[in-house]
């Protein structure tokens, strides 16, 4: 071992390299030269540890140097290569990419998203709560004591045993029905003003089929204040379904029913499928339900402390797979839980 | 309730030019749904705050109003008004006892009949509202019941022991077969109508077989009654047995409309010629109804609509639905009718007011925000976050049911006895809620393997269950290719790719975590399963499990057999509340001005020797200028003895103020060479 036969080896190696052509003859050269294995500096370096001790400092270097040029080298001559490659060489660019794997939201999730991105643009907090509820939070509290015959409008699923609550309140006892418990829970704990909306599971007990679901999602949203009216309910409401549909729409306001608001209203939109002059979509009525809504009813501010005559607010509810139906155009409420990538990967990201 | 528009307008001056689409539609826009027309026949939707609309008359009044009030003189469709007299006169020869609270009212006539079919109008009548004709009699009860509301019921005389009647909770085991024919047995929790021997009709429910009306009958007691709600709801729910009567009482009959129903049903039965009257009536009313009145006030009215409905129009909507108004300067002084049980305050008033005005027409406006607005919980905002970051990882999220067969939920519960199950599901697939996120998920997997969708990728937040509470937690399940490319060969996903969702999750909550071998993971193939820890102030904190699922358990959920299935869970209030623990803001350390240097290291280990005891032997022997150790090649084969690994690490030095030297960096690898042979007797490999 001499320092002659490291300049051996990079005559040798600038042959080669002025005899290499193509990126294949290249790839050659460096393996012989630089190789991990076999290469043949590789071997002059190992070498270097048998050679006489006061040697080996002077060769290591020499080595090291040798070693350096050949990859600058290499490099240099790569880069040359590439920058004027021939058509031979060119990547088949209309073979499949190596694409990153890339997860969408449930659609579910994108539209209560959506809702709630528009309400929170309003101003609105959003909270969310215990999807096992006890009976005062879920229906005392909201004007419907044990015996009101509003229960059977939402037929519910009972636990076999309380199950404890987090915060050592009462007991869960059954699953919420919808998320009003948390209205009870945030106006037990908060003053006036209220804005907030809570979404949420909900839990019924409904059979599963094209159009019902025992699970569902819910948005619903509360107002209080000290001027509240009928009217903001309405300016609200219109707006938020405009930014939802994204779109002027016609809104209908029908008188209804529910033991926690007093009036009470449900909210259709004029059906976009056939701008109201009746289609299947919207069962031959021109208008398609997608929320009920009305002004708190007192009995509810007086089950969390309120002062009724002081207060007024108005609250919402809606179904998220209806407006996801729709938004969709999907017609069987199924498909959203069956989870099949089919389906989910048509979704936007 | 089905009414035919004809019998409606008997009762309200309707527009002679108003079809019965007009019609639907006008009494739909107030509140009443309309399920159907067929004919002449209007189906409307009645909500449970009316029961005062489960009749012809209460319809009318709706109507009636819908049409904008009435021509000058005409009557509010009320109680007819024979019920003013009915109560005058002896009382019938049948004694009432009423011996429970549950009955409010139980006024009672006898009358002589002969049986036979109702005429054709009649029975054409019941039969567009639904109700099969039966016989005269009992048609009559029918009819009264659909044009007032008052359920009825007719006893044949002659079935009644005594004769009398007592209104009394039922004994226990006491047994009664019904008119359709079915034998129940009763409950003390259940008011019944009794003669001097038995049972004889369940109150408000149903009557029994034996004292019915037939073609023998030849005389009746007809029962006019009102029965507490509640008390109805619970026997007609304990029952199983809803029927029209019980459906009114159960919202609330009119207190006043007991006797009015007999005075009508007695007068019909005359007309028809199918009997009459015989001895006077029995009213049994221990404590009459006061009056209700409430005070409408114009403020309030104003305010809660935000609008100004014109007095004429408050007065007209009033008066035209049976409230008695009296102007009081601003404001009005109401008398509630009877049969509006479901008025009780001014907000009642005020919704009637609103539904008749029209809430379409109120005029739109925006509530002012007063206060600053609040962000989103941070349950909300973390979620969001959460959903985001797998997402942007390749994981598709999912929606699964929070109720699952115990079946599959007992392999992910920590014992069988912590589910919590449902006491009335709606089936043995929905019959206990989730004690992990994981079922749910794998059902999900192998619902898309069986399409032959071969890489699946599924995540999903949300709530878990056990007797313990409820807790937030993210799942996922991976199976199928890492990557899929033509360039290379298809290679199956396996635990460190489930690891690593685990550590991408922990680093999004800002702690590290660290995994060690899961003993106790009854769905996870043995040795293949990693517990996780993260470091809660020096202790060491379990916060989720990664694990290969037992070929057994995919199976079971339909999966082929051959397909690997990882997966993993994170309890995210454990990860919270250490967040929280940490939450001081996360400051960033300012960036290295030096170059770091790195040496590479291939050691022979005993197999069995976990990299993490290798790692702390190094960390443990390193300068602090050692910022990094990371294995990246594990070999074991050709050129390594038996039950050895080669395990190659890359050492990484930095100094924060000044350039390492050679020699310096040198010295420190030999010391961790040196430590490692001491503590685990490795080998350095050739190179």
């Amino acid at each position: 071992m001499a320092a002659s036969s490291i300049e051996d080896l990079s005559r040798q190696f600038r042959a080669a390299l002025d005899a290499a052509s193509s990126p294949a003859d290249l790839k050659a050269v460096r393996d012989d030269f630089l190789s991990r294995k076999q290469g043949r500096v590789t071997a002059l370096v190992k070498s270097i540890a048998t050679a006489p001790p006061e040697e080996r400092r002077a060769l290591g270097s020499l080595a090291n140097a040798l070693k350096q040029d050949i990859e600058e080298a290499l490099d240099a001559r790569d880069a040359v290569m590439l920058a004027t490659a021939g058509p031979k060489d060119a990547v088949d660019v209309s073979l499949p990419a190596r694409r990153p794997w890339v997860g969408r939201r449930h659609p579910l999730t994108q539209v209560r998203e959506r809702v709630e991105d528009i309400f929170m643009a309003m101003g609105y907090q959003v909270i969310v709560g215990p999807e096992i509820e006890d009976d005062w939070h879920n229906f005392e509290a909201l004007n419907m004591p044990a015996s009101h015959p509003a229960r059977d409008m939402q037929d519910t699923l009972y636990l076999s045993a309380p199950v404890p609550a987090p915060d050592n309140g009462r007991a869960a006892t059954l699953l919420r029905t919808h998320t009003s418990g948390m209205q009870i829970r945030y106006m037990e704990a908060h003053d006036p003003p209220v804005r907030i909306i809570a979404p949420g599971r909900v839990y019924r007990r409904d059979n599963f089929d094209a159009t019902h679901t025992p699970m569902f999602t819910q948005v619903e949203g509360l107002v209080v204040d000290e001027h509240i009216s009928l009217g903001d309910l309405k300016g609200t409401l219109n707006a938020f379904a405009e930014e939802f549909f994204d779109a002027k729409v016609t809104t209908r306001f029908r008188p209804s029913f529910f033991p926690y608001t007093e009036p009470s209203a449900e909210l259709d939109v004029e059906c976009q499928g056939c701008s109201g002059r009746g289609c299947g979509l919207c069962k031959h009525t021109g208008w398609i339900e997608i929320l009920g809504c009305g002004m708190v009813h007192p009995a509810v501010f007086e089950a969390v402390g309120y002062d009724a005559n002081r207060y007024t607010g108005f609250a919402f509810g809606m179904g998220i797979e209806r407006l996801a139906l729709r938004l969709y155009g999907v017609d069987d409420i199924r498909m959203f839980y069956e989870n099949d990538l089919r389906f989910l990967e048509q979704i936007a990201l | 309730m089905k009414a035919p528009v004809s019998w409606i307008r008997e009762f309200a001056d309707l527009p002679a030019s108003a079809g019965v689409n007009d019609i639907a539609a006008a009494v739909a826009s107030v509140g009443f749904e309309v399920a159907g027309i067929e004919g002449d026949v209007i189906d409307f939707e009645i909500t449970a705050n009316r029961p005062d609309c489960l009749s012809v008359r209460g319809l009318a009044r709706e109507a009636r109003t819908a049409f904008g009030g009435q021509s000058p003189g005409s009557r509010v469709p009320g109680l007819p008004a024979v019920a003013r007299n009915a109560k005058v006169g002896p009382e019938s020869e049948v004694p009432v006892t009423i011996e429970s609270e549950l009955c409010g009212r139980y006024a009672l006539a006898l009358a002589d009949v002969t049986v036979g079919p109702s005429p054709a109008w009649l029975a054409d009548r019941l039969t567009a509202c639904g109700i099969r004709p039966i016989n005269n009699v009992v048609d009559v009860t029918n009819y009264v019941l659909l044009e007032i509301g008052q359920p009825m019921h007719a006893f044949d005389v002659a079935r009644l022991a005594g004769p009398e009647i007592r209104v009394r909770m039922a004994r226990a085991g006491e047994a009664l077969t019904t008119l359709d024919r079915q034998a129940r047995t009763l409950d003390p929790s259940m008011l019944v109508i009794a003669d001097a021997a038995r049972a004889v009709a369940i109150a408000g429910v149903m009557g029994g077989a034996t004292s019915e009306v037939s073609a023998s009958t030849s005389r009746i007691a007809l029962e006019s009654a009102w029965f507490q709600p509640a008390s109805v709801r619970a026997t007609s729910k304990r029952l199983g047995l809803k029927t029209e009567a019980s459906a009114r009482f159960e919202r609330g009959v009119d207190l006043e409309a007991a006797t009015a129903g007999l005075a009508c049903a007695l007068d019909l039965l005359e007309r028809i010629g199918a009997g009459h009257r015989l001895g006077g009536i029995t009213d049994r009313y221990p404590s009459p109804a006061a009056d209700r009145a409430v005070i409408l006030l114009r403020s309030r009215l104003d305010r809660l609509l935000g609008d100004q409905v014109p007095d004429a129009d408050v007065m007209r909507i009033l008066t035209s639905l049976g409230f008695v108004v009296t102007p009081a300067g601003t404001d009005w002084h109401i008398r509630v009718p009877s049969w509006r049980v479901d008025v009780a305050r001014e907000a009642d008033l005020i919704e009637e007011v609103g539904r008749h005005w029209g809430v379409n027409r109120v005029p739109a406006t925006f509530p002012a925000l007063r206060t600053p607005p609040h962000r989103a919980d941070a349950a909300v905002l973390r979620a969001r976050r959460l959903r985001r970051l797998l997402c942007g990882a390749g994981l598709q999220e999912a929606v699964t049911f929070t109720f699952i067969e115990q079946a599959a939920a007992e392999p992910f519960a920590s014992d069988s006895a912590s589910l919590v199950t449902i006491a009335n599901p709606l089936s043995e697939k929905f019959a206990v809620l989730r004690p992990s996120m994981l079922p749910g998920l794998l059902d999900a997997l192998s619902y898309n393997r069986r399409r032959d969708i071969a890489d699946v990728r599924l995540f999903e937040a949300g709530s878990v269950f056990s007797t313990q509470g409820e807790r937030q937690r993210v799942g996922w399940v991976l199976s199928g290719a890492r990557q899929v490319h033509w360039s290379q060969p298809l290679a199956d996903v396996d635990l460190f790719d489930a690891l690593g969702v685990a550590e991408l999750l922990a680093g999004a909550f800002g702690v590290t975590c660290r995994s060690e071998p899961a003993a106790d993971a009854p769905w996870c193939v043995p040795g293949r399963a990693a517990a996780l820890f993260v470091d809660d102030g020096g202790a060491s904190k379990y916060v989720g499990i990664v694990g290969q699922l037992l070929p057994t358990l995919t199976s079971a959920r339909g999966l082929p057999a051959g397909v690997t299935v990882v997966g993993g869970e994170l309890d995210l209030h454990e990860l919270i509340d250490l967040q929280g623990a940490n939450a001081a803001p996360r400051r960033v350390t300012p960036l290295p001005r030096h170059p770091s240097v790195q040496r590479d290291l291939s050691i022979l280990i005993d197999a069995g020797l976990p990299a993490a005891a290798v790692r702390g032997t190094i960390q443990a022997n390193a300068p602090a200028t050692l910022v990094d150790v990371r294995e990246f090649d594990r070999y074991h084969g050709k050129g390594v003895p038996t039950g050895q690994v080669s395990l190659s690490l890359r050492l990484t030095f930095r100094d924060r103020d000044r350039t390492l030297t050679d020699a310096e960096v040198q010295q420190a690898v030999e010391a961790i060479v040196e430590a490692l042979t001491r503590t685990h007797g490795t080998t350095l490999r050739g190179n």
